[in-house]
């Protein structure tokens, strides 16, 4: 084994000794550690950690199981790459995925398939929003119907945005905040490109468009995850953004805001967030926990906040999630639900052809 | 005196360190950089024939951009840093106010201590579309949300990052020159800034250099200052390796590009070096 | 009699002088100030109310805390491994004169012109391979690659301001080389190699590309924690530890001021001593 663990036994010994010095000195008994699992969930920061810690306050001492949070940085694949040369001695148990980073997990055979017999609230959920492998088991857990689209803050746009290719007009110079092509899997290109009449395996015209955006310097602000959105979209200094719900969920707290998800020329996007369960020696406790946010009224106080739509049908809707959300008539007209595991082998050379054709754009 | 067999096992915990730490990573770098990715995948596909098409892919032009920049901005702001630093390491060096060299020598360590990201922070907070600082780098003829400003953004916190380590340095160089030297100067007439531009800059020189050449390096290098000042419009070399490495899992591209900045840095420092030796022997260069 | 030139160029340098102090200064001011924000978001300077609220989520964060005990176990760990190593590789260096002398220092030296992300990149590679996936471990081997060339250089400057003179009387009366080295020649180069393993511990203590590679969820350096706060939940508790910051590196001056002495830290140079 590694040395690592000698340190770690080292440490415990330690600790053990310090708490065997200070029982035996005042001559108290501890009570008993309640019999529970660590566990140990890779979450996104802002509003889905706050929420999920309210959430796992009361689960903690109704379970036993306590819970250690780490934040995602950046990117789909940033937790992805993170766990590749440890696989499979990882320390995560339970990741917060969407849809992309979810057909990655499972590309590379990471996740543990779950039923609805170890999670009895599982079988509320409709199974479309599931992603299954290719033998057709169930493999993730599905919490939330959340969005992508464009959206501006009012109070810093004079004239209401009627189609995106206004973004083109001098008043937008430096206005425009945009996600790097990685992040959101390449969605800023795929809503390029169907502006011009392409979708997300003919994004040439969407390249096209983000040369002009890029050529007339009104591309302002690149940001990478939802901290440097809502922070550039609070700071003012750019008025115009592509980003998820949930990232304008926040900015919606604080400033006007309107999402363009009922474009004429364009849509929006939709997938689903959720849990991933690691193949781990704590798959028990993890699917307990994941179980636990799938039951309907903590499904509904986790989308709340997030400007998310549960996937459990009996949740209520949020208000801020009631923009997005379309009736089926509107489903085809305004959403697209876009090829995300065609999308996530894109990104490699979509992030080359970024770094060689729109950055130096960007600079000049 | 030629080392005796026994005096080899100094070099024995030294060595050890150096090859294991040093030698043999980079060695699995080089290795790395020569494996096939395939988009989609994490890493480097070990069972595949190596190739060479990860550095073929960087020799597009838009990739010498890149460097371009870092050198560019690097030499910029080690170039300030050294216009800056000088006056803070002369009062340091020559003043007779002891309460007023141990404040700056006070200052400057605590730079030092104080950690870089906090410091960067602290200048996002002052200098960024919130800060009260934002109207100083509009005097630089640029709006607060263009791709310039964020090029002022990553100077400033490059120079907030060097310029302690380059005035360090700097004192050190100027205690070097013997006072008496300026003193002679401006018996025989000549005034203060004469003597100091004439006397001591000249024997600076060779001090100066090597300075400049410290605060190039780690400017060139840096990470941490475009990760957070660059507001995603500027980045250096060692950006585009991370994104590699975190963002797109793409292990191979990042080896490549982390060997070629080896190389370039191990070339412009010793070779530099090299140049500045011969000009001016009793240089030690960059050390 | 003053002269116009020396007025002007008075002039000129005390700008230059106090543009440099407040340009180093004014950030941490604005920092300092924003952390009494009141607002729940960062907005424009100055705040419209004060509070200490970002200072109670601080409180509540235990990732600082925990980042900042690694932080200290890796930079005292590391400083003590490269002062001992760089120590002796510096002895050698300093006493023997042999072909390619040089260029053995110049290959000892060279880590310090390897990119940090370089560093870590392949650090993390070869721990990849060896198995070890501690991030503990990590940290450690790369903290160690990074510091040992300048205690190595510190030793080495130190060094050779002493005598070889004093190593051989001290043998003539008796002592081994060994001894005489132990004895003599170390304690006069104490101040040397001291200000070398500070320099090292606070190198390793504010890194963060390094560390950025090799850290684990467990184990996660305090500049690490602070930038993956700043990516992953940007907001004031920053600001908050950043002041703390302030506080703690100001104490931290006057101590080593009274214990070891500013000037002594940073020398007189050859014409004062």
């Amino acid at each position: 084994m590694t040395s690592g663990l000698t340190r770690r036994q080292w440490m415990k010994g330690a600790a053990l000794a310090g708490t065997t010095a200070a029982v035996a000195g005042p001559g108290l008994v501890r009570p008993a550690q309640a019999a529970g699992t660590n566990l140990m969930v890779v979450q996104w920061g802002a509003a889905w950690i706050d929420v999920s810690k309210k959430i796992v306050a009361p689960y903690e001492k109704e379970t036993g199981d306590r819970i250690a949070w780490e934040l995602h940085a950046g990117g789909a694949m940033a937790i992805v790459a993170k766990i590749k040369p440890n696989w499979p001695n990882v320390p995560y148990h339970v990741i917060s995925c969407w849809d992309p980073v979810f057909s990655a997990m499972i590309k590379e055979d990471w996740l543990e398939p779950v039923s609805v017999a170890e999670m009895p609230n599982l079988k509320e959920i409709p199974e479309i929003f599931f992603q299954k492998n290719a033998k057709g088991q169930l493999m993730s857990v599905p919490l939330s119907t959340a969005g992508a689209f464009w959206g501006y803050r009012k109070d810093l746009v004079d004239k209401p945005i009627e189609s995106i290719e206004q973004l083109l007009e001098p008043r937008f110079k430096g206005k425009i905040c945009v996600p790097y092509p990685v992040n959101l899997t390449g969605l800023l290109l795929v809503t390029l490109a169907m502006q011009r009449g392409g979708d997300e395996r003919n994004v040439e015209p969407g390249w096209e468009f983000l040369k002009e955006l890029a050529k007339r310097g009104n591309i302002g602000r690149v940001i990478n995850n939802n901290s440097e959105f809502i922070n550039a979209m609070s700071a003012g200094d750019v008025s115009v953004a592509f980003f998820n719900n949930g990232g304008w969920s926040v900015v919606k707290d604080r400033f006007p805001v309107t999402i363009l998800n009922r474009l004429k020329d364009n849509k929006g996007f939709l997938y689903n967030e959720g849990f991933g369960i690691l193949k781990s020696d704590r798959t028990e406790a993890a699917k307990r926990f994941a179980n636990h946010f799938a039951r309907a009224d903590v499904n509904e106080m986790y989308n709340i906040p997030l400007g998310s739509g549960p996937t459990n049908p009996k949740a209520k809707v949020g208000e801020k999630a009631a923009d997005f959300y379309y009736t089926p008539d509107e489903l085809a007209q305004y959403a697209h639900v876009a090829d995300f595991g065609y999308l996530s082998a894109q990104v490699n050379d979509w992030a080359k052809r970024w770094e060689t054709e729109i950055v130096p754009l960007l600079r000049a | 005196m030629r080392p005796t067999p026994a005096a080899w096992l100094l070099l024995v915990p030294g060595g050890l360190l150096l090859g294991g730490l040093m030698v043999a990573p980079l060695g699995l770098l080089a290795l790395e950089s020569l494996r096939e990715f395939v988009g989609g995948r994490v890493g480097g596909q070990a069972d595949r024939p190596l190739t060479l098409a990860n550095y073929a892919e960087l020799l597009n032009p838009a990739y010498a951009l890149y460097f371009w920049e870092t050198f560019r901005i690097g030499a910029l702001v080690s170039l300030l840093a050294l216009i800056f630093a000088f006056p803070i390491a002369y009062v340091a060096a020559r003043t007779p106010r002891r309460g007023l060299r141990k404040g700056i020598l006070g200052l400057l360590i605590a730079m030092l201590f104080l950690s870089v990201v906090a410091r960067l922070y602290a200048i996002l907070m002052a200098y960024g579309p919130t800060g009260p600082l934002k109207g100083i780098a509009q005097l630089f003829g640029t709006s607060a949300s263009s791709a310039a400003f964020a090029e002022v953004q990553v100077m400033v916190g490059l120079l907030h990052f060097v310029l302690p380590i380059v005035a360090l340095t700097l004192i050190g160089t100027v205690q070097n020159i013997n006072p008496r030297l300026e003193e002679a100067a401006m018996a025989l007439g000549a005034p203060r800034w004469r003597a100091v531009t004439g006397v001591v800059l000249p024997l600076a020189v060779p001090g100066l250099l090597s300075a400049f050449l410290i605060a190039f390096a780690m400017c060139i290098s840096n990470f941490v200052v475009p990760l957070i000042l660059g507001r995603g419009v500027v980045l250096f070399v060692s950006n585009l390796m991370y994104i590699r490495f975190s963002e797109i899992a793409n292990f191979p591209s990042g080896a490549a590009i982390g060997i070629i900045m080896l190389v370039l840095s191990f070339g412009i420092v010793f070779g530099l070096t090299a140049v500045i030796r011969r000009l001016w022997p009793a240089a030690g260069g960059v050390r | 009699m003053k002269r116009l030139g020396d007025v002007v160029a008075s002039v000129l340098f005390v700008l230059l002088f106090g543009t440099a102090v407040l340009f180093l200064v004014i950030p941490l001011a604005v920092s300092v100030v924003m952390s009494f924000d009141a607002r729940e978001y960062i907005g424009p300077f100055p705040p419209p109310s004060l509070s200490l609220h970002w200072y109670e989520a601080l409180w509540e964060n235990t990732a600082y805390l925990d980042g900042l005990w690694v932080s200290l176990q890796i930079g005292l760990l590391a400083t003590g491994v490269s002062v001992v190593a760089g120590g002796m590789a510096a002895v050698f260096l300093d006493r023997f004169r042999f072909p390619g002398r040089d260029a053995l220092e110049t290959l000892f030296l060279s880590p310090k012109f390897v990119p940090t992300v370089v560093v870590g990149f392949s650090i993390l590679a070869l721990c990849a391979t060896l198995g070890v996936r501690d991030g503990w471990w990590r940290l450690l081997f790369g903290h160690i690659i990074i510091t040992l060339p300048f205690t190595l250089r510190a030793t080495l400057a130190a060094l050779v301001g002493i005598r070889r003179s004093l190593v051989e009387a001290a043998m003539i009366l008796g002592a081994s080389e060994f001894r005489a080295y132990l004895d003599v020649v170390m304690p006069l180069a104490r101040t040397g190699i001291l200000s070398g393993a500070l320099f090292a511990f606070v190198l390793s203590f504010d890194e963060v590309a390094v560390s950025l590679f090799l850290s684990d969820p467990f184990t996660t350096t305090l500049p690490v924690a602070l930038v993956a706060e700043m990516r992953a939940n940007l907001n004031l508790t920053i600001a908050a530890v950043s002041a703390l910051f302030v506080g703690l590196t100001a104490v931290a001056i006057l101590v080593l001021d009274r214990l070891v002495g500013l000037d002594r830290v940073i020398g007189y140079g050859i014409y004062r001593s």
